[in-house]
């Protein structure tokens, strides 16, 4: 007996229900149906901050980074995939089920789908990319799927060997997996080939590419779900923030990354263009590792819960972000499956001197050292004085970030560490990395809260799945476990002749997907 | 000659083994270059499977030990980042290296030896102050400083050059300015003692006293003669301008090999800085070699040196 799992109730809105799945399923099947609309015009070219690097072609190498997304939604397409308003839109599939023991998911293939060499995108072609990607979560996946059938074109079959509640997760919005590549195009050319002249199934198809210089792409006129209005899309890589600015301003460029700090204020105040802040899935807090230290002042809740009445973090934001990072209070990202949003942030120096006076340091403490990444020091410069105001006094220790990411990872940071991720997944995965046993950047643990953690692991009922990541995510608050500084805001600058530019459609996604509704004003 | 020859080979060698050493294990000092393909938070499995991949889970010895098996085969290996091989990167950015380079070099000796002939001749007077205060400002001001002030002005504010990229003869003025001034200036000073030494030598005061017109003085005794040094520098910051122009390609996005490297270093791309480094001592070496050999071949002491 199959059921359809996405009728449970409580997502925050970014799982249909039910009755949004069958209006979803339905739109998805008229969209199979292309809208006659008129062919593809005009070049967009974008300053990119990164290299770009041909393993972003590839969907199975796919890092755990969000920068490779930026290619991949123009040059492929994916079974689900997140779209302006959903995270798990019907994508490659018009409609999918799982069955109630939660050990069978079932997709049905869009019919008529083709890649951008002619070929139909079949259901041998989604088999063939789950088992080829060999990305960053391949174990997670890979070791809990038992197979994956085809019974014909348009049906794949995945059966998992345990009940895992997070497989959509993983497979439509955290890895590469599913996003699908010509099976028979890449058995024929291999995979230096395929990433040399990648062909995908998605908006757009690939020109030509120079390592570090440019891309090209051109709009792909069989595109299932719209023809792009669009003609050409050209990707310079300009690694230096000012020059990308100074081509926006010349109009070598309609759409340049970020734009930070007195840039952004520049970029404002020209007249023409417009500052496009999009707020990432990529939260900062502080961590206290010593928390569990009976000997610290960390150990004491009432000094952890004045570190978070000591900062104004509104006042930050307005200053470092031009106030368009986010404040929510929380670890999780607010656009992630499971976020629970904490009690407003509040900033009351008066009542963390009280309670660090309860607590027994009436004048304050040397608090050692505020660890972090180097990238974010003005956030830790501002941070770490308003700690000091109110008597939490630590030294700034900014560390390259390779070398604050392992020392990190490897125990080795004290008193106060400046953490921060942008990675894929939703409340349970965050927790597993930063805050349960095991966890890659766990200094302690609380054992009520990995044994919730492991029962949520198992639980296939959604309300209750989400229940319990609630208490989690309470527990997190109440305890202070890590204190919430910002979401942080990926700030763009967009030219005069850009329509829509799609900044911000796809939450948490820092780039300007979907590509095929990019408009320009003169198009 | 055969004799001094060889050991100069063996010494250019040497050198060569003793940079892939250094660069080798300098890079590696850097850090762990998996840290940066990853997203923070990502899981000891996501880092350990790039180890693997890059075979960066070897011991050094043995890392160091494949490198130099495939430098020996002249395989320079793949990037990491860019998953291609080092070579290819490589010779696809030299021609605009070259380019680059050429053009700035133009550039600094078309204004560096007339200004320091120029200073030198009227030493002590307004045109000496003004190519001092030229030279001055070349070799003092960062060269990202000096970039980002002709992208505001010729691309911002008066629009007539592109600020960034490569194409076309525009595109390559603002560079070649902002990497050949320092040059410029090195060569103004370089032409400017040279020439006041070769201006004050008995063969020119001779000249002089035979009542030759001055300009006859400076352009067929003394300049010829005051341009051999510069000309050697030229030669050597040619070499240099093609490898180290890492902050001006960086600001105006020129797709060179300074470029690369910085990308290189950005991303801990240890097989990119290792191919660029190598081969830029590998042009230094081969550069110094020629000199050396030419040397020996003019003056027959230099070969006979033990």
């Amino acid at each position: 007996m199959q059921r359809d799992v996405t009728s449970a109730p409580g997502r925050n809105g970014l799982i249909p229900t039910r009755r949004e799945l069958l209006a979803l399923a339905a739109l998805g099947m008229a969209a199979g149906v292309r809208p006659a609309v008129a062919a593809a015009s005009g070049q967009l070219t974008y300053a990119v901050h990164i290299s770009l690097a041909p393993t972003w072609f590839d969907p199975a190498e796919t890092p755990s980074l969000v920068t490779p997304y930026m290619i991949y939604y123009a040059l492929h397409d994916a079974v689900l995939k997140p779209m302006p308003g959903e995270l798990m839109a019907h994508s490659l599939a018009e409609s999918w089920s799982a069955t109630e023991d939660g050990m069978t998911y079932s997709f049905v293939l869009r019919d008529g789908v083709t890649f951008h060499n002619g070929e139909k995108v079949t259901a041998e072609d989604v088999k063939f990319s789950f088992e080829r990607y060999h990305g960053a979560a391949k174990g997670p996946l890979h070791d809990r799927v038992a197979s994956v059938e085809t019974p014909d074109a348009r049906h794949v079959t995945f059966r998992l060997k345990n009940p895992w509640p997070d497989f959509l997760t993983f497979y439509a919005a955290t890895t590469g997996a599913g996003w699908v590549v010509p099976k028979k195009y890449v058995e024929k050319v291999g995979d230096d080939g395929f990433k040399k002249a990648p062909i995908g199934a998605g908006p757009y198809k690939f020109v030509s590419f120079t390592p570090g210089v440019e891309l090209v792409l051109e709009a792909y006129e069989g595109y299932w779900r719209k023809v792009p209005s669009v003609k050409r899309l050209v990707l310079k890589v300009i690694p230096e923030e000012a020059t990308r600015l100074a081509a926006l301003k010349h109009g070598e460029v309609d759409i340049a990354y970020s734009i930070r700090g007195e840039l952004a204020a520049e970029l404002r105040q020209t007249p023409g263009l417009t500052l496009k802040p999009v707020v990432i899935q990529s939260p900062f807090w502080l961590y206290f590792p010593e928390q569990w230290d009976a000997k610290s002042p960390w150990h004491d809740v009432r000094v952890r819960q004045a570190a978070r009445l000591a900062l104004d973090l509104k006042t930050i934001n307005q200053a470092l972000t031009a106030g368009y990072s986010r404040i929510h209070g929380s670890l999780i990202p607010d656009n992630f499956e499971f976020f629970w949003k904490p009690p407003e942030p509040v900033y009351d120096p008066e009542k963390a001197k009280q309670l660090l006076a309860t607590a027994g340091y009436p004048d304050g403490f040397d608090a050692g050292f505020y660890n972090c990444d180097s990238s974010y020091a003005n956030l830790a410069e501002a941070t770490n004085n308003y700690l000091g105001a109110v008597g939490i006094n630590a030294k700034l220790r900014p560390l390259e970030r390779v070398s604050f990411n392992q020392q990190f990872m490897d125990k080795k940071l004290k008193n106060i560490i400046q953490a921060g991720s942008g990675s894929f997944g939703n409340a349970a995965t965050r927790f597993e990395t930063f805050v349960v046993k095991g966890g890659a950047y766990v200094y302690g643990n609380y054992p009520d809260l990995d044994a919730m953690f492991e029962q949520q692991a198992v639980e296939l009922d959604h309300g209750k799945r989400a229940a319990i990541l609630t208490k989690m995510q309470e527990i997190l608050y109440e305890r202070v476990i890590g204190t919430h500084l910002w979401q942080l805001a990926f700030i763009n600058g967009v030219g005069p002749r850009v329509g829509e530019s799609n900044f911000d459609r796809i939450a948490g996604f820092p780039y300007t997907a979907p590509y095929e509704d990019l408009t320009l004003k003169s198009t | 000659m055969k004799q001094f020859v060889t050991r100069r080979l063996g010494y250019s060698l040497l050198s060569l083994l003793v940079l892939s050493l250094t660069i080798f294990f300098f890079v590696r000092v850097t850090g762990d270059p998996a840290a940066l393909l990853v997203e923070p938070g990502a899981s000891e499995d996501d880092i350990a499977a790039i180890h693997h991949k890059f075979g960066l889970d070897k011991p050094l010895w043995a890392q160091y030990g494949l490198f130099m098996m495939s430098l020996l085969r002249g395989d320079f290996g793949q990037s990491f980042y860019y998953q291609t091989p080092v070579l290819d990167l490589y010779f696809d950015r030299l021609p605009n290296s070259l380019l680059l380079a050429l053009v700035a070099m133009a550039f600094s000796l078309a204004v560096g030896i007339p200004t320091g002939i120029l200073a030198a001749v009227r030493v002590g007077r307004f045109w000496d102050s003004a190519g001092k205060l030229f030279a001055l400002l070349g070799l003092s001001l960062p060269s990202f400083f000096v970039g980002l002030v002709l992208i505001l002005l010729f691309s911002v504010y008066l629009g007539w050059l592109p600020s960034s990229g490569s194409g076309g003869v525009l595109h390559i003025l603002m560079p070649a300015f902002a990497l050949g001034w320092y040059f410029a200036a090195a060569h103004m000073r370089l032409t400017r003692s040279s020439m006041l030494e070769v201006l004050g030598s008995e063969y020119v005061k001779l000249a002089r006293l035979k009542g030759l017109p001055q300009s006859w003085v400076i352009g067929k005794h003394a300049f010829k003669n005051a341009l051999i040094p510069v000309v050697t520098l030229a030669g050597i910051n040619l070499v240099l301008m093609i490898n180290v122009a890492v902050v001006v390609e960086t600001v105006f996005a020129w797709p060179g090999v300074g470029r690369l490297l910085y990308e290189g270093i950005s991303f801990r791309d240890f097989p990119v800085v290792q191919g660029i480094v190598i081969m830029g001592g590998t042009m230094i070496v081969v550069v110094n070699l020629l000199v050396d050999v030419v040397y020996a071949v003019i003056d027959p002491r230099i070969r006979l040196e033990k």
